[in-house]
């Protein structure tokens, strides 16, 4: 363990950590842009001098690149590195177009922050600037390239880490590009990184340009509910509308990165034509009206019917607490059946891997990128788990095999950015010494014999969950011994139900009576539905989900609910119900248009109380109160002590 | 398109080197005398030949100042404006090649035969102010000479 000393503080480091790391790690930042903690060094900026006073170095050296080692004595305030670094970043600004007032990544850049810090704040250059044509690169991207320092950081990020081909640097000394080949769509599902890992404003997100400034968004730590990864994000709101979302690190789960889907596709949080009014037989209602109304109709069905013959369903959509409370509602209804999944093939797959896994055998991405062999098991990687395939590329760039057991020939469009061989069956996968082998599952195909004989392999196991939070539903549903929705209905047991954004399987409906729904999309329960409560979005709700390792995550309300204020309904300017002209608003109020949405559990708890059960207080209550104390910003935990603890 | 039998001879240096990379150079310089310049085919053929992307053939062609991403004349004339040349006086001979040659630097003259292009050091700094003309070196530049290999060059291919 080298010991050094830096700026008179004694500093002991791990072997092959960076003189800049080794400072950061006692809280002295060296100004920097090329280096990123997550892509190899490449010095490339010589922002971050330093001068070595004694030890086995001497003189100003590049801190980033340069290993600490044992007797270093290091000074990041001398005067001679404040120089050179003040001089480095006046050349790196020479081309540069210092228009930040109408540049987009204003607020957010690390060229602002850092030309300060590095001493340089008055213009001397008085020639031509070099200009760039720019390129479309898609409508995810934005690119800028005047604002270019030459850190390589993108270059390295999108192919080097995540495999990408279709975009890199051109031209060398005063016309080095980066760019592509030809204008079009970047190719790489990784590509909105870009927007994160440049320092400066050469690419910002298109789809939420020039609406906000940083010091002006709402955010929170969330977690994405795109697939059962769950990365970590931060949505960015402004004005009830999520402009953008970013990745947020931990590196337990998704690193410092996220996937296009994650970044872009975000347009239903925001859809004007989201449900956002409570319905009675078609008219809008209050909340309490609505609430009493499906309580009372939840009611008189099981006089009539028998609680048997009412099934509360929910799906993996819904946050932990929600499906805590699924069962509680369950049992105030008179003993309701409960159902996590409408499909049966998705909650025998879940269910399974709520059976199978445990604290040793599931794998998390530290493992996946230190395996020897992953075996993709039926799998198309890119589709059900994005961020998974980065992390199979850092072993196979590592010198892993990697096989596609059993697969359907993968879309062009989802090729991984790793190679891979074909093999027919797991026996064509060399397990010998399992330990570091891991396979992977898609949702699609899993029988639970199957995943039994991989389990009893040896081999470390990645079961993706169909749903963002699936993992939980198929602890909640083998914890209550549910059915799932097609089963019940199958068997004639089930003819009435209540759906909390559930996905009921097409063709179930017409055998069904929806007595109420509680949803915040559209849909053909919706429709049907007498009954509707709208509920919030993971990004206008508190709430846990577990990832397909186990791992629960809190996600924390990043906004508050109701319509964006761009694209509003003219009707809110003047009156709750009609329509009128634009006009500023004639009529205080004090509610937020559209705002009446609560989350999920929030219903559910409403409707356990009218039902004559006990209040709900804190949805995570029994063996489940471990998690209340989880920090959002934190790296999650594992399940796995709190389930088996009881 | 390139003709089967380059394809061929590419293929097998290809697969001669450790990794394709290490053929991309030759590769392209051969894909230029085929087609006079690079082309943006020829870009995408050096791609399939490589296991490139075109992006990637495009990184290592416009790094290289040898390879041309642009028509260029029959011979390209690549004078030095690096450091030694220009404590040489290589200005007054750039300026000269100008004027004579009625271009400025990446032009073509009229008749289509030289392309002037500045380039960074050429390895003769002990003979500055240098410049090659189509491949040939030459040093220890006068404008007097300059005339005498423009007149040479001009009339041998
Ligand atoms: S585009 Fe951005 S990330 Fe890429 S080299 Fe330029 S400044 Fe760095
Ligand atoms: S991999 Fe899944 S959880 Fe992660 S960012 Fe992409 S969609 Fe979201
Ligand atoms: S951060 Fe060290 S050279 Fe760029
Ligand atoms: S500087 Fe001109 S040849 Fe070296």
């Amino acid at each position: 363990m080298p010991k050094l000393i830096i700026d008179d503080i004694p500093v002991e480091v791990a072997p092959g950590t960076s003189v800049l790391e080794a400072a950061r790690s006692v809280g002295i930042t060296i100004p920097h842009f090329c280096y990123h903690p997550a892509l190899a060094i490449a010095a490339a900026c010589r922002l971050c001098a330093v001068k070595l006073l004694d030890g086995p170095v001497k003189g100003i050296q590049m801190s980033c690149a340069l290993p600490a080692q044992d007797g270093m004595v290091v000074s990041t305030t001398d005067p001679e590195a404040l120089k050179m670094r003040a001089l480095v970043i006046e050349w790196l600004m020479l081309n540069h177009p210092h228009d930040c007032p109408v540049c987009d990544e204003g607020g957010e850049c690390l060229l602002q922050d850092f030309t300060i810090a590095g001493g340089h704040s008055r213009r001397r250059y008085q020639g031509k600037k070099r200009t760039f044509q720019n390129q479309y690169l898609g409508e995810g991207i934005h690119h800028e390239m005047n604002r270019c320092i030459e850190c390589y950081r993108c270059v390295r990020f999108y192919q080097d880490y995540a495999g990408g081909t279709d975009f890199g640097v051109t031209g060398s000394a005063g016309r080095v590009y980066f760019g592509r080949f030809q204008e079009g769509q970047l190719e790489s599902p990784f590509s909105g990184n870009l927007v994160d890992i440049c320092p400066t404003g050469v690419f910002t997100d298109k789809t939420g340009r020039f609406r906000a400034r940083y010091w002006d968004y709402q955010f929170a730590p969330s977690v994405c509910q795109h697939c059962s990864v769950g990365c970590n994000t931060s949505p960015q709101n402004f004005q009830r509308e999520t402009i953008k979302i970013v990745g947020r690190r931990n590196d337990q789960v998704n690193g410092w990165f996220i996937c296009d889907r994650a970044r872009f596709d975000k347009g239903y949080l925001n859809d004007p034509q989201r449900p956002r009014e409570p319905r009675l037989d078609g008219a809008t209602c209050g909340y309490d009206v609505a609430v009493d109304a499906a309580a009372k109709s939840i009611a008189e069905f099981v006089r009539k019917n028998g609680a048997d013959s009412l099934a509360v369903v929910g799906s993996p959509r819904l946050s932990l607490e929600a499906m805590i409370l699924l069962a509680r509602l369950a049992r105030a209804a008179g003993g309701a059946r409960i159902c996590y999944f409408g499909d049966a093939a998705q909650q025998q797959g879940s269910v399974a891997a709520a059976r199978l896994l445990h604290e040793e055998n599931s794998a998390h991405i530290r493992e996946i990128e230190q395996a020897q062999w992953v075996a993709l098991h039926a799998l198309d990687l890119i589709e059900e788990a994005p961020m998974l395939a980065l992390a199979v590329r850092k072993a196979f760039l590592a010198g892993a095999q990697i096989f596609l057991v059993d697969g359907n020939p993968i879309p062009e469009r989802n090729t991984p950015p790793f190679k891979y061989a074909a093999v027919e069956s797991l026996d064509d996968v060399p397990f010998e010494g399992g330990g570091k082998g891991i396979v992977i599952c898609g949702a699609g195909r899993k029988d639970p014999e199957l995943l039994a004989h991989i389990a009893s392999s040896g081999a470390k196991l990645v079961i993706l969950q169909p749903g963002a939070n699936g993992f939980a539903a198929g602890l909640l549903a083998q914890e209550h011994a549910t059915s799932p929705l097609t089963e019940l209905v199958a068997a004639r047991q089930v003819r009435g139900v209540v759906c909390f954004e559930a996905d009921v399987p097409e063709g179930l409906l017409s055998g069904l009576e929806v007595l109420a729904s509680a949803d915040w999309r559209r849909g053909p329960v919706e429709a049907k539905s007498p009954i509707f409560l709208p509920t919030t979005t993971w990004v206008e709700s508190d709430g846990t989900a577990i990832n397909y390792e186990g791992r629960a995550q809190r996600f924390q309300r990043s906004r508050v609910a109701g319509l964006p204020l761009k694209g509003l309904d003219p009707k809110y300017y003047g009156s709750a119900t009609e329509a009128v002209t634009l006009h500023p608003p004639r009529v205080h109020r004090k509610d937020i248009p559209g705002g009446a949405e609560r989350d999920a559990w929030q219903v559910m708890a409403q409707l356990i109380v009218r039902l004559g059960g006990e209040p709900v207080v804190e949805p995570l209550a029994g063996k489940w109160s471990a998690l209340r104390s989880l920090d959002p910003e934190g790296e999650g935990v594992r399940i796995f002590d709190i389930v088996s603890g009881e | 398109m390139i003709p089967e039998t380059l394809k061929t001879s590419l293929e097998a240096r290809v697969a001669s080197a450790i990794t394709p990379r290490e053929a991309a150079v030759d590769v392209m310089k051969e894909l230029q005398t085929h087609y006079g310049w690079l082309t943006d085919e020829a870009v995408g053929e050096a791609a399939v030949l490589l296991g490139l992307s075109p992006l990637q053939v495009e990184e290592l062609a416009t790094f290289y100042e040898m390879i041309y991403r642009r028509p260029v004349g029959k011979k390209v004339i690549h004078v030095c404006d690096s450091i030694s040349c220009w404590c040489a006086d290589c200005d007054t001979i750039i300026q000269y090649l100008k004027d004579k040659l009625g271009v400025g630097l990446g032009g073509t003259t009229a008749d289509g035969v030289f392309t002037l292009i500045p380039c960074c050091c050429m390895g003769m700094c002990g003979d500055s102010p240098a410049m090659s003309v189509g491949g040939v070196p030459y040093g220890k530049l006068t404008p007097e000479l300059v005339d005498k290999i423009l007149e040479a060059e001009r009339n041998n291919g």
